[in-house]
């Protein structure tokens, strides 16, 4: 009997300790290094980000940064997870590093949550205000509602400077000039230290006298006089009538102080307009695709046709953001991410020029460790076992065309 | 020494040891209360009491109080039936706020760095002193379930509104009209916790036009009534004294 009371109290006592701290500790997410664990399919066959573009790689606090690009919503959108009518386009920092100055889809603020259209590429750029000294890993974001957070290629932004100097200063609608960063502070500590000073001094009250053995005794006897004094009833209407009266004193304070207050503001918004791409001219049909896991390279048997009017070479893949480049036809100055680069990971049997009208059987190999570090290789162990890509064709003219791929994949073992 | 016999030997000792345990309980149902009340209150009210543009005119409102009568409806019954101590709800709320403050100042804002004028707790108190003040000048726990959950809903909103007006005014940022605390959350950037998952200014009460604060709290109000019963036959069970046979 002893030991398994023993056991209870020791359980409870660990029970309530993990409760506690658990309480305590309880902090908003604030990492998003989440890219690499989230599944393969996710990051290949929801969003493709490209063309991104972070416009500084070092800012001082109160500076503002961008981050620009493109993202194309994949047709073949998987049906394991919700289409993306109702999505937010965030940003992934390590909490509010930055802070969001503005976020836009083509030329429409989106501080709402927005609806994609399966198919269509958008343009996108995030205005960011640096908040807190540090080497932050900024990624692209999108949050779709029963999908969760599709996590973009992330870049390191260094941010110079103090927090203390941080403003973020701005003017309401009623001319009030204010800084958001400190706005209210002292009303919400006058407030709650108030309240919390009253209900210290009610309990207080109470605590000065005896407080439990002798109290319960009497319950437990039935004496009940003397446990509740005539005076006690007084100081409890004085309570109960000074907290009605300070209820009322700060509302109607509040109310004559800011006559002018809006409800929050919410709600989704749709019509997003797309970017115009121009009809690729470039047909391309995957006759066979394989993943070789010793060599962690992907093969892609493709029959390409050229149906336009201009000859072109196959550039670049780009799948789950990672880049398999071709020097020979592209090479990547605008700083993106070392580590989603394989700037010379994409070798064509034959890339010369596929002239307007011909169609040729190509194999593509796209290597490189980015396979394995990205965990993309895993793809293999899904339920359905696809791949899915952005190819980018270049002309002499410095014109590229864009072309979906999506095929079943088959592994290679030995 | 036998069990039969006293611990104390006078009754200057006896009043010694008898408010030494006065304090040493006090300690250990106020740390309980912080953490226990302070779970509850973040699993069930959670994100609505985390940030400045969850806290609406409807369902901050109609959540808040609902969730948060529970631990003061249970500790009001095992102390003022055991000891007609009235102070239940506010001992509650007094370690559920400090149990609030603690999480927001270290961590939202000393580990994470949100301002702490975007995640600052609702204020309960004023609802708790009368839930206190009701029990003990009427005796009984049906009157304050009824008078009580009442007063507990409906002074939820004017309680906190002081605190609350400053970041309902309006402002226009990048051609768009937001309140400031919609443009807290747009600008101290939530990666968990995308806008789609903010659940304000939702449900049917649009009929009543502008006046939906009033209505969602005599809603609210009507609903901490049946929690309050709820939760106080909860805290009546839990203040049981049970003897078991011994083997
Ligand atoms: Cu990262």
């Amino acid at each position: 009997m002893k030991t398994i009371k023993d056991k209870v109290a020791k359980l409870s006592f660990v029970a309530l300790l993990m409760t506690l701290s658990a309480a305590m500790l309880y902090t908003p997410t604030a990492s998003a290094h989440g890219e690499k664990s989230q599944a393969a399919f996710m990051r290949m066959r929801t969003i493709h980000w490209f063309d991104l573009n972070w416009s500084k790689p070092k800012v001082a606090v109160n500076e503002t940064m961008e981050i620009s690009g493109k993202f194309h919503v994949f047709a073949g959108w998987p049906e394991t997870v919700d289409k993306p009518e109702v999505t937010f386009l965030n940003i992934g920092i390590p909490g509010p590093v930055f802070i969001r100055a503005g976020s836009w889809i083509g030329d429409q603020l989106v501080p709402r949550s927005v609806s994609l259209e399966l198919g269509e590429t958008y343009s996108f750029r995030v205005l960011l205000k640096a908040r807190r000294p540090g080497e932050w890993h900024v990624h692209t974001m999108m949050n779709v509602e029963g999908g969760g957070p599709i996590i973009g290629p992330g870049k390191f932004v260094t941010i110079t400077g103090t927090m203390g100097s941080f403003r973020n200063e701005l003017t309401t609608l009623t001319g009030e000039n204010l800084d958001l960063e400190t706005w209210g502070l002292s009303n919400v500590y006058f407030w709650h230290g108030l309240w919390y000073l009253i209900g210290v001094a009610w309990v207080v009250y109470w605590i000065r006298r005896p407080v439990f053995v002798p109290r319960a005794l009497a319950v437990n006897a039935g004496k009940l006089d003397g446990l509740v004094t005539d005076t006690d009833k007084k100081v409890a209407i004085i309570f109960f009538v000074g907290t009605i009266g300070i209820v009322l004193l700060g509302m109607g304070q509040a109310n004559s102080k800011y006559p002018v207050t809006t409800p929050l503001q919410a709600g989704l918004m749709r019509g997003m307009v797309p970017l115009e791409m121009p009809e690729a001219f470039v047909d391309v049909k995957v006759e066979e695709a394989s993943y070789r896991v010793p060599g962690r390279a992907m093969q892609m048997t493709l029959t390409v046709t050229n149906n336009g009017d201009v000859a072109v070479r196959l550039g670049e893949f780009n799948t789950a953001s990672v880049r398999f480049l071709d020097p020979e036809v592209y090479q990547d100055d605008s700083g993106y991410p070392a580590d989603l680069l394989a700037d010379a990971g994409l070798s064509v049997s034959d890339n010369s020029p596929l002239q307007p009208g011909e169609t040729r059987t190509i194999e593509v190999t796209a290597s490189d460790a980015a396979w394995e570090v990205y965990r993309l290789s895993d793809l293999i162990y899904d339920p359905d076992s696809r791949f899915a890509g952005l190819l980018f064709f270049f002309d002499e003219n410095g014109g590229r065309q864009m072309v979906m791929v999506d095929a079943p994949l088959i592994p290679v073992f030995i | 020494m036998s069990a039969s016999q006293s611990a104390v030997r006078s009754r200057a000792e006896a009043v010694k040891v008898s408010r030494t345990f006065d304090y040493l309980i006090l300690w250990t149902v106020f740390m309980v209360l912080i953490g226990g009340y302070h779970i509850h209150y973040m699993l069930t009210g959670g994100d609505w009491d985390f940030w400045t543009d969850w806290k609406d005119r409807r369902l901050w409102v109609t959540v808040a109080p609902i969730v948060s009568i529970t631990f003061p409806a249970a500790v009001q019954a095992c102390l003022w039936a055991r000891y007609r101590l009235p102070f239940g709800a506010t001992i509650c709320v007094l370690g559920l706020l400090l149990g609030e403050w603690i999480n927001r100042y270290l961590n939202f804002w000393g580990w994470t760095y949100f301002p702490v004028n975007f995640c600052f707790p609702s204020n309960l108190m004023p609802g708790a002193i009368l839930l206190d003040v009701i029990l003990m000048l009427s005796n009984s726990f049906t009157l304050t379930a009824v008078l009580g959950g009442m007063a507990w809903g409906l002074v939820f909103y004017p309680g906190n509104w002081p605190i609350i007006a400053p970041f309902h005014i309006p402002i226009e940022y990048n051609g768009m009209m937001f309140t400031l605390a919609d443009l807290q959350g747009y600008h101290y950037v939530r990666t968990g916790t995308p806008e789609y998952i903010r659940m304000v200014e939702k449900g049917t009460l649009r009929t009543f036009g502008k006046d939906v604060a009033p209505v969602s709290a005599f809603f609210s109000a009507f609903v901490s009534i049946l929690i309050y019963f709820l939760w106080h036959f909860f805290g009546n069970w839990f203040s049981q004294t049970r003897f078991v046979q011994s083997t």
